[in-house]
């Protein structure tokens, strides 16, 4: 029978064996008890006899040591446990940060998944740190208490082992209640977080449509449900460690009662020594508790086990979505050789659900051409295939000769300058924005040549600003012009640009013409998508994508 | 810490009387098992002694043995309601201060606003607000309770044992629990900060990569965010392995305390009994309780080795907002508008914000309900600065604009913003369905209307095509065209119907024949509101009644 999967799973072999010695230290932890026990019954046996010589000094001595010890062992097998933890949570980041970065058209939100990365992984610790050792606890220690108990008596053993053994019993139907209460406050994590950064970056838009009170009820729809969903996941496990503290506490004063009328002599039966000694009382009903204390840990880490399922459940899901990650690394390769040409031959891509065919393209090194079309018809989906951003479903994308690959993007994307529709500004200063790899190359002459020098010679720290997420600090027509600058400075060889001049005023526009004709007569390829008519004109060649979508 | 009081303050008082409860039964779970591991102590020793002395029948063994069931099932009930009401209460408060914070966040200068990180502001709302559910939880409730327990232990082992076992105790646990808890406090405050902030720069910078991912790909930069990502996980996990040490050490010192303090009660009994002050059982009170009372102060590091991430994320919470420029529209009272006067300008001048260029001069203009004006000038000659100042965004240098006749100082802003509504250039859609983005601006929306509104911005058959109203967008409209999203957010804007409409490039990556049925549909949609575009554009410029070149405005340099 294939096992469920479950947060398990994700417990490597390095990090079991981290817990296997954090588990061992745990038991000699756990042994040590009793001799501690048996230290304090002694002496308190020595008092009842009178006996009330320098000796239970040295017990009380060897109680303290016995202590340190076993605090000591705590520690160790604490530590253990937290390395194994962080080894585990580190492997799942390492995983998620190698595969994340390179798929596009995410159906999830930026925030949400960053809260997977940070706020959920880290979820996982309390599971392979509380419940895993007190998993192998209670498998070991309260048989060990038993024993102990039933050496002195085998009716407080027996009271132990009814008491015992109903708790795993209740702790599973506890469970399923558990981990249903913990997906959803997973979800509801994930779906505040997803709310929160839309709505943040659409707060101006929020204040322009008087909206701030109705997107502000629907935060508030989203806080306070992630409130009801964390406190049902507490309910569930407070309810499931008061049960457990109820079973013990009855377990605990069964035993207390029983010794307490043995003692007196009104129960004769039950113990080996008749009647029991004060001795032997005082010794089992220390180990009581104790024999409840690995059930007890394990009720309260009870939950975390199901937040953890839930985190592995979202990885597990996540990992298995079918999106192809982009050509290549997107990292710095050295350019790609061959001449700078683009075929396109028999592209075929399926984008939103639908099969988008391409026409068959050849464009030759430093030729200009324009894609033109109406709106979504896939203009930007032939550029994003061009730079190695899509996988094509069927046929073949040859850059420089060469088929583009996992192996040629990069280097392919070195050689090219991307001038998208809408930007995305990093929070870094304008300066490494326009030369992200520092170059060292010219600024002023390439801002010179978009027409871009007086944009950053009027905002007040020049090209030390840092501009906001979307541009903000420039106007649409600065930022577009910025990014050409970009182009122009990189030296790539091939520019794609989606729609370069859909927002200059038409003087600008004519520059910005102008500056793609300068880069054409240095012998650059150029492609651009637009549907401007003054840019079409300038182009070697126009390509109509009209009736192909 | 100040802050910290602060916080603490805002949880209590989001519900007192839950709070009030839940910190008495704190206290009660306590008292509870120290006497409960007391009681049976004693009960054992002294049936013990009984039954060595023959005179066990006459012992009372129903009354203690009551008492131990009482204070077992009392204590775990106590608990599980404590544990209930702090935390509800807790949650509760903290769900208030998130909605709270997004509420002083709408009340930034526009300005501010625009450049904002959503990832900064976001981790502001979620990360710093979960990390102060500690503060009552952890921090304030676990300390007072193990002090009220400590101190009612001392009266009663007093009563019950001998001052020196009580004294043991009391000086034990408050002494040396205090001077490790101190230390731990002095220790973890650096690591706790420096964790909590690499943990917030990875969540921030694993948005800001997520967003920016295609331009990430495309400069070949990946490898770099990976390098800064992996630097500020290493940087957490160092800290948090840190913590950990300071913790579990803490943990071991504790442990050990509490094994000194039995070991001290065990040794200095002895003699107490040899000299009759106190009999075995009495004794066996002490020892007990001296090993229940561990309780009180092992689950305390954690709360305070949190102290330094706590009380960096009550700063942040508690920040004041950044300055600005004073909001334009800010009056109380409701004006009188007077729907006939449409726009006017008089003699109005304006300087771009945070930049040295001067810029428009004595513009006067006035537009009539029902007309259009364009607006047009070169790329940064300040058509958006006009529009803002027009919508009470940004302030004027000199001279007044009036809306439906009142000046904009006189006007209450979401009162300004019924009777007028700006598109600006740039306009952040929102994740959900396309209904959804529609009903922001006019909740209750029909599906009569909505399509009335799609038609006009030449979007319905897009809408169409993609599965109507419900058609699910990506993170900030994210599956849209640039020109889909455009239309779809100006018609957002008219969903308002205000009487002055501004619009900032409405047109902007339309082709010019979707252009023109666009800016047709929006004066059919709004025949009788004054409206007046920014624009570069034929399209807008031929329909216009009016048509305006900033050129002239500006001053000469």
């Amino acid at each position: 029978m294939p096992a469920k999967p479950s947060a398990r799973d994700l417990i490597t072999d390095s990090p079991k064996r981290l817990l296997r010695q954090s588990s061992l230290w745990a038991l000699v932890s756990g042994g040590l008890w009793p001799l501690q026990a048996g230290l304090i019954a002694w002496t308190v046996a020595q008092w009842a006899a009178g006996e009330l010589g320098p000796a239970a000094w040295a017990a009380a001595a060897g109680f303290a040591v016995l202590g340190a010890l076993r605090a000591a062992s705590d520690r160790i097998s604490a530590r253990r446990a937290f390395a194994a933890a962080d080894e585990v949570i580190a492997t799942q980041r390492r995983i998620f940060l190698d595969r994340e970065p390179l798929r596009i058209d995410r159906s999830r939100s930026s925030a949400d998944l960053a809260a997977l990365l940070s706020e959920k992984l880290a979820m996982l610790a309390p599971y392979i740190s509380r419940y895993t050792p007190a998993m192998s606890r209670v498998r070991v220690i309260p048989l060990l208490f038993i024993a102990c108990t039933f050496y002195v008596s085998w009716i407080a053993a027996l009271i132990l082992l009814v008491a015992g053994p109903l708790i795993p019993v209740f702790m599973a139907l506890v469970g399923m209640a558990a981990k249903e209460a913990s997906e959803k406050q997973m979800a509801q994590i994930g779906d505040m977080n997803a709310l929160l950064i839309d709505r943040i970056a659409a707060l101006p838009d929020i204040r322009l449509l008087n909206a701030a009170d109705r997107s502000r009820a629907d935060f508030a729809d989203r806080a306070e449900g992630l409130r009801k969903r964390t406190m049902a996941v507490l309910r569930v496990a407070f309810l499931s460690s008061t049960v457990l503290e109820l079973f013990a506490a009855i377990g605990v004063a069964m035993v207390a009662v029983y010794i307490g009328f043995s003692l007196l002599g009104e129960v004769t039966i039950g113990a080996w020594a008749t009647p029991l000694t004060l001795g032997e009382g005082i010794f089992i009903l220390l180990l009581a508790p104790e024999f409840f204390q690995p059930l007890r840990d394990l009720a309260s880490a009870w939950h975390d086990k199901a937040s953890a399922d839930a985190v592995s459940d979202e990885l597990r899901a996540l990992a298995e979505e079918t999106r192809a990650p982009v050509l290549g690394l997107g990292a710095v390769a050295p350019r790609l050789s061959g001449p700078a040409e683009l075929r396109f031959d028999g592209v075929s891509v399926n984008r939103g659900g639908a099969c988008r065919a391409l026409p068959d393209l050849r464009i030759a090194a430093g030729e200009s051409v324009a894609i033109r079309g109406p709106s979504g018809v896939g203009k930007s989906t032939l550029l994003d295939l061009a730079a190695g951003l899509l996988r094509p479903d069927s046929g073949t994308i040859l850059v420089a000769g060469q088929p583009l690959t996992d192996e040629t993007a990069d280097a392919w994307r070195a050689r090219v300058a991307f001038v998208p529709q809408s930007v995305h500004v990093p929070d870094i200063t304008l300066r490494d924005f326009l030369d992200p790899h520092g170059s060292g190359a010219d600024l002023d002459a390439a801002l010179e040549r978009a027409r871009a020098g007086a944009i950053v010679a009027a905002l007040p720290q020049g090209l030390e600003t840092r501009l906001g997420e979307t541009g903000a600090g420039v106007s649409g027509g600065e930022a577009r012009r910025l990014l050409l600058a970009r182009a122009f400075l990189s030296g790539a060889e091939v520019i794609l640009a989606d729609e370069p001049t859909a927002d200059l005023d038409r003087a600008t526009a004519a520059q910005i013409i102008a500056a793609l004709g300068d880069l054409r007569a240095e012998g650059r390829t150029v492609v651009v998508a637009s549907h401007d008519a003054g840019l079409c004109a300038a182009m070697d060649r126009v390509i109509d994508l009209e009736g192909r979508a | 810490m100040t802050r910290l009081w602060r916080i603490l303050r805002l949880i209590w008082s989001a519900d007192p009387w839950a709070m009030s409860r839940g910190a008495a039964l704190t206290v009660v779970v306590l008292i509870m098992g120290a006497a409960l591991l007391g009681l049976s102590g004693w009960f054992i020793t002294a049936t013990g002694l009984a039954g060595v002395a023959g005179i066990g029948i006459a012992f009372d063994v129903f009354r203690p043995s009551a008492g131990v069931r009482f204070l077992a099932l009392g204590r775990a009930v106590a608990r599980y309601g404590e544990r209930l009401l702090t935390h509800d209460a807790t949650l509760r408060a903290l769900a208030a201060l998130r909605i709270t914070l997004m509420q002083r966040l709408e009340l930034w200068p526009m300005e501010a606003l625009r450049r904002l990180r959503g990832a900064s502001a976001l981790t502001r709302i979620t990360a710093d607000v979960d990390a102060l559910d500690g503060v009552a939880l952890r921090l304030a409730l676990p300390v007072a309770a193990a002090v009220i327990t400590h101190a009612v232990a001392f009266v009663m082992l007093s009563w019950l044992v001998a001052l020196p076992v009580a004294a043991s105790i009391a000086v034990g646990y408050l002494v040396g629990g205090g001077l490790v808890l101190i230390r731990v406090a002095l220790r973890t405050l650096e690591p706790s900060t420096r964790a909590e902030a690499a943990m917030q720069a990875l969540r921030r910078g694993a948005i800001g990569l997520f967003r920016g991912q295609r331009e990430a790909i495309l400069q070949g930069v990946v490898p770099d965010w990976r390098a800064r990502l992996d630097a500020e996980e290493a940087a957490a996990r160092a800290a948090q392995d840190h913590l950990d040490r300071i913790d579990t050490g803490a943990g071991m010192a504790l442990s050990v305390l509490v094994a000194l303090i039995t070991a001290l009660v065990l040794g200095i009994s002895g003699p107490l009994i040899a000299a009759g002050q106190i009999d075995a059982a009495e004794a066996a009170i002490g020892v007990f309780v001296a090993l229940a009372l561990a309780e009180t102060v092992l689950p305390l590091r954690r709360g305070v080795a949190e102290l330094g991430r706590m009380r960096d994320a009550a700063e942040r919470v508690l920040a004041d907002r950044p300055t600005g420029a004073e909001p334009v529209a800010a009056a109380v009272r409701k004006p009188a508008p007077d729907a006939a006067k449409g726009l006017e300008l008089i003699d109005v001048s304006l300087a771009h914000p945070g930049r040295s260029m001067p810029m428009i001069r004595g513009l006067s203009l006035s537009v009539a309900p029902g007309e259009m004006l364009a607006i047009s000038g070169a790329s940064g000659a300040g058509k958006s600065t006009l529009l803002d100042a027009i919508a009470a965004v940004t302030p004027v240098a000199a001279g007044e604009i009036r809306c439906l006749g009142v000046p904009l100082g006189q006007w209450p802003e979401p009162e300004l913003r019924e009777h007028l509504a700006l598109l600006p250039q740039r306009s952040a859609l929102l994740a959900g369905s396309v209904r959804d983005n529609l009903e922001i601006a006019r909740p209750g929306l029909s599906d009569a209307e909505a399509e009335e509104v799609l038609r006009a911005v030449a979007l319905h058959r897009v809408v169409e095509m993609r599965g109507g109203l419900a058609a699910p967008l990506g993170e900030g409209g994210a599956g849209l065209s640039g020109g889909e999203s455009r239309r779809l957010a100006l018609a957002r804007t008219l969903l308002r119907r205000p009487e002055i409409l501004l619009l900032d490039e409405p047109t902007e990556g339309l082709d010019s024949e979707t252009a023109r049925a666009v800016v047709a549909g929006i004066r059919r949609f709004l025949p009788q509101s004054v409206i007046v575009a920014a624009t570069h554009r034929a399209a807008e410029a031929e329909v216009a009644d009016t048509r305006l070149d900033l050129k002239k405005y500006i001053p000469d340099l």
